[in-house]
């Protein structure tokens, strides 16, 4: 195995001269990913594999379609969520499927699994940031000590004046 | 969520006649990815190799462009 890197895009160019390494180098590199997000959707390893299959074997047939700055990742991931889609429609047809994807999928789709997907972005929205933390702390530490400093000045200053016109 | 509501959901969704709260909805379920589910090495390796074995299959990719045979000296300096 080689160990130097190759980017996705010369990868991409060496497919159009039908490189059967760069094609394979591609799959080693996203089949996995792709394969654990429809298994995590679909809850179902035939249906997550024969996904996989379907988008390496386009990526394969349209290599010469691809335009110039084709991005080879953000088409596998979009044509991950799209068969996702389209395979649990075509298992909603399906009335043999009803029962297994009312108790496994549509539990992901209340307003309540919903919310909580959403949580970690709203908590991080939410919490102050680091420096709005120090500020928060300099403010109520220190103000009531640079007041007194403030006053202990400002007596000084006085004793001094009067000190001076005595 | 009934199934059968979801069904419709869905077919609009694939039609590009989804509601945008619709769309939402569903792109926020697309879009969580929360537990984890890990097969071992060895259970990775073989369907790794058997997903691209079905590829190769149904392409045919090495009877039209066959691997062509590395020069010795290749070999030995892929392996460092």
């Amino acid at each position: 195995m080689s160990r130097t890197f190759t980017s996705d895009q010369e990868l991409i160019d060496r497919l159009l001269s039908n490189d059967t390494e760069a094609f394979e180098e591609l799959y080693r590199r996203y089949w996995y990913s792709l394969y654990t997000y429809s298994l995590k959707k679909l809850h179902s390893s035939n249906d997550a594999r024969q996904i996989v299959k379907n988008i390496f074997i386009e990526l394969w047939e349209k290599r010469h379609e691809w335009p110039a700055n084709f991005s080879v990742s953000q088409h596998l991931y979009t044509s991950v969520r799209r068969s996702v889609v389209e395979c649990l429609n075509e298992k909603l047809e399906n009335d043999d499927y009803t029962e297994l994807v009312e108790k496994q999928i549509t539990e992901g789709f209340s307003a309540e699994a919903l919310q909580n997907a959403r949580k970690p972005v709203q908590q991080r929205q939410s919490a102050p940031t680091a420096s709005e933390l120090t500020r928060q702390h300099t403010i109520s530490n220190e103000g009531p000590k640079n007041h007194a400093l403030n006053m202990a000045s400002m007596k000084w200053l006085l004793q001094m004046v009067a000190a001076k016109l005595d | 969520m009934k199934t059968e509501i979801l069904h419709r959901k869905l077919e609009r969704y694939i039609n590009g006649e989804a509601l945008p709260a619709e769309t939402r909805q569903i792109q926020t379920w697309l879009s969580c990815t929360t537990s984890e589910q890990q097969l071992t090495a060895a259970e990775k390796m073989q369907l790794e190799q058997d997903i691209l074995q079905e590829i190769q299959a149904h392409t045919a990719y090495p009877l039209f462009y066959p691997k062509k045979e590395k020069p010795w000296w290749q070999k030995i300096t892929a392996m460092f």
